[in-house]
């Protein structure tokens, strides 16, 4: 097994902050096995697929990606996912309005961007999807430069850049530097409206890792507002509430976590040999997901020892911190791949675990973890861990 | 909860009521702070204390002992709450002492509760606010319930996070009890769906709902799902250290809405202030506190939050 999962492993490539890309459609269903429900992994497994031109497969993927972001109230991934499934077969007559049906059922908290798409009616969003056009950029690329003219808004399905604005005299030598604010998903930038005023770039804005946005141009959206003009009203809001929330910081870091499932504290012990004789490496780490068949772990800081690749392969002992656990859950398993993530700061790796062994009684205890009736509470003690505790 | 149960039957009144889980977190404080600045507003205010098994609202005001209380409204000696509200040291400012010496009062019979919020619509005010006791009691609820505006306190601790979700859980599925009493399956299933580990695995509200949708159709499902959008609970964390500890609210708001299709609205934190802890052991009115004090400060942004 372990042969398979190094040899394997040559096949693994890095892409986006945290999620992985493999350029292997076994390897891709592999994974898939794992985490059956995670939007951002058929998403990707839709992108290769696309990409090797097998465009029925690639259709179903998009549209699996698309439920499933719906289902934990991502509705912009979930309009991005419909675009590049869109992209290759148009939607039928009950289809696109069935998708719009779902999206406004599935719409919940107060983020603009959320609002916007989800209180247009059918019509009306299509002829905003119909305008989209997607981009990805890589981490380290300008998208805007100061003083650029404002000819579209661009909405960020995933990744983080980051903004630096400036206030501008008039003289160039008098440019005064403001504020540095980072950008997630669900954040949008772009300043065209009111359309009459002929808008300039207040800021410089860079991405921080590998990004996905869709964007609408302005000459484009004016002529789907005078067509419905609904939309522009909805515009104007989702602008109204980005000024007023703009304070609110903290809340991207709580949004970000809740998507991603919710984070358990473990311990990691990985046997550097084969037959486990020599002294474990002891790391700690944070789940950012997991079932009952693996986890995909993000590694503490104090992770250190060379090319993340050289850990492919490993056998490793898990203690899972359960909250009203009195001792940590004990699992074998391997790690079957793993990717350095970087931001301006450090690098992090995450690691995807396959579970091999566990005892009976915890795997009912980590049953109960995952699909217990306690749900609410360990929602509460992991938002509590990662928002909270020092 | 039918529409009769509102506390404010007077239009121009709008009840506050101040909840949550757990005891200690501060609710009486905050009750008082935000009283206070409703009546230096010059909102006509009331502050009623219906922590009935431990009142000590007059205490934190500096009232060492209310010459009227609502011990006198339930015994009949005075016929309405008008009566027994005492003046404060503040303008615009009155209380409803609840001390009592009745140990039954902390178990308030149906037919006292219910008089107790009629006699709430009829107080001269602007604005009442209720400073409920600790716990999930089905008293405590129902005033919860009936409120223009439902505030739960809480402070930055797992326990009081827990116990403040407890609180919201408990106010969703007595307000779908109630709602259902006349209509013995439908409460029947609401009853069991309390229990977590309920043999028909309903462990949220929507699932709940995704029940009621299939045995009773989608129109009853749709005016439950109306009646718990209507609870909007609003959320103080009390006792914030530092800017992280202001998350507590926001982890409710989350959970919240994940579990009990509850849109909470966290209306951010009271800083940790030692002042309120030497004015409460000084046995000096809350009120008189320096208007400087960073506790009183925030619960002025919070008052202008919750009056917008």
């Amino acid at each position: 097994m372990n042969n398979q999962v190094e040899r394997r492993s040559h096949t693994i490539n890095r892409f986006l902050d945290g999620s992985i890309a493999i350029d292997s459609i076994d390897e891709f269903e592999k994974m898939l096995d794992i985490f059956p429900r995670n939007p951002a992994f058929h998403k990707a497994f839709a992108d290769l697929l696309a990409r090797e031109r097998s465009f029925d497969a690639a259709v179903d993927e998009y549209r699996e990606a698309a439920g499933l972001f719906i289902d934990v109230g991502m509705t912009l991934q979930a309009i991005a996912s419909k675009i590049s499934e869109w992209r290759i077969a148009g939607p039928s007559h009950h289809e696109g309005p069935a998708f719009h049906s779902a999206l406004r059922e599935g719409i919940s908290g107060d983020i603009p961007v959320h609002n916007f798409f989800a209180k247009m009616s059918y019509p009306e969003i299509a002829a905003v999807i119909d305008g989209m056009v997607q981009i990805r950029l890589p981490a380290g690329k300008r998208v805007k430069k100061f003083y650029d003219a404002e000819n579209d808004i661009n909405f960020i399905v995933s990744g983080a850049l980051n903004k630096r604005t400036y206030h501008h005299s008039g003289k160039e030598e008098e440019i005064r530097k403001i504020s540095n604010t980072d950008m997630t998903e669900d954040d949008f930038f772009g300043d065209i409206y009111p359309f009459e005023e002929e808008k300039r770039s207040r800021s410089d804005i860079d991405t921080v890792t590998r990004v996905e946005l869709v964007k609408i141009s302005k000459p484009r959206l004016m002529s789907i507002c005078g067509e419905h003009p609904d939309v522009e009203l909805l515009l104007e809001e989702m602008y109204k509430a980005q000024s007023e929330s703009g304070k609110e910081s903290s809340s991207r870091m709580v949004r970000k976590t809740v998507r991603y499932e919710v984070p358990t504290k473990i311990k990691i012990r990985s046997f550097t040999d084969r037959d486990g004789s020599k002294n474990p490496l002891v790391i700690e780490g944070i789940t950012r997901n997991m079932s009952l068949g693996g986890a995909c772990i993000v590694m503490g800081a104090r992770y250190l020892t060379g090319p993340s690749a050289n850990m492919v392969g490993r056998n490793v002992n898990i203690q899972i911190s359960v909250p009203e656990a009195e001792e940590a859950l004990n699992v074998l398993g391997t790690i079957v791949w793993s990717n350095e993530v970087s931001d301006e700061e450090r690098t992090t790796v995450v690691v995807g675990v396959e579970f091999k062994d566990m005892t009976v009684l915890d795997r009912e205890r980590l049953k109960k973890y995952c699909y217990g009736s306690n749900e609410a509470d360990n929602l509460i003690f992991n938002l509590w861990e990662s928002l909270m505790k020092a | 909860m039918g529409k009769n149960d509102k506390v404010s039957g007077n239009p121009g009144a709008k009840v506050w009521a101040v909840g949550g889980g757990k005891g200690g977190v501060g609710k009486s404080t905050v009750s008082i702070f935000l009283a206070f600045w409703l009546a230096r507003m010059g909102k006509r205010t009331i502050l009623m204390d219906v922590d009935l098994g431990g009142a000590n609202l007059h205490t934190l005001l500096g009232i060492k002992s209310p010459p009227r209380t609502i011990n006198d409204f339930i015994t009949k000696k005075y016929s309405a709450l008008e009566n027994i509200c005492i003046n404060t040291e503040t303008e615009n400012l009155r209380l409803i002492s609840g001390a009592s010496e009745i140990l039954s009062l902390a178990n308030l019979q149906f037919a006292q509760k219910t008089k107790i919020i009629q006699n709430i619509s009829l107080l001269d005010a602007d604005y009442i606010v209720l400073d409920l006791g600790a716990g999930t009691s089905f008293n405590v609820l129902d005033f919860f319930l009936a409120a223009d505006k439902k505030i739960a306190v809480l402070t930055p601790q797992p326990t009081s996070i827990q116990n403040t979700y407890a609180f919201v859980r408990n106010a969703v599925y007595r307000k779908l009890s109630r709602l259902s009493s006349r209509d013995p399956s439908l409460h029947a299933l609401i009853k069991t769906s309390i229990d977590t580990k309920n043999e028909l695995k309903m462990q949220t509200v929507k699932e709940l709902f995704q029940f009621i949708q299939e045995l009773r159709g989608e129109d009853v499902a749709e005016s439950l799902r109306k009646e718990i959008e209507e609870i909007r609970p609003e959320m103080i964390t009390n006792m914030v250290r530092e800017p992280r500890d202001k998350n507590a609210g926001r982890i409710i708001q989350l959970v919240a809405e994940k579990y009990l299709m509850v849109h909470c609205a966290d209306m951010g934190g009271v800083d940790y202030d030692r002042y309120v802890y030497t004015a409460t052991s000084g046995m000096v009115a809350l009120t008189r506190l320096d208007q400087s004090s960073d506790a009183l400060a925030c619960t002025y942004e919070i008052a202008m939050k919750l009056l917008s």
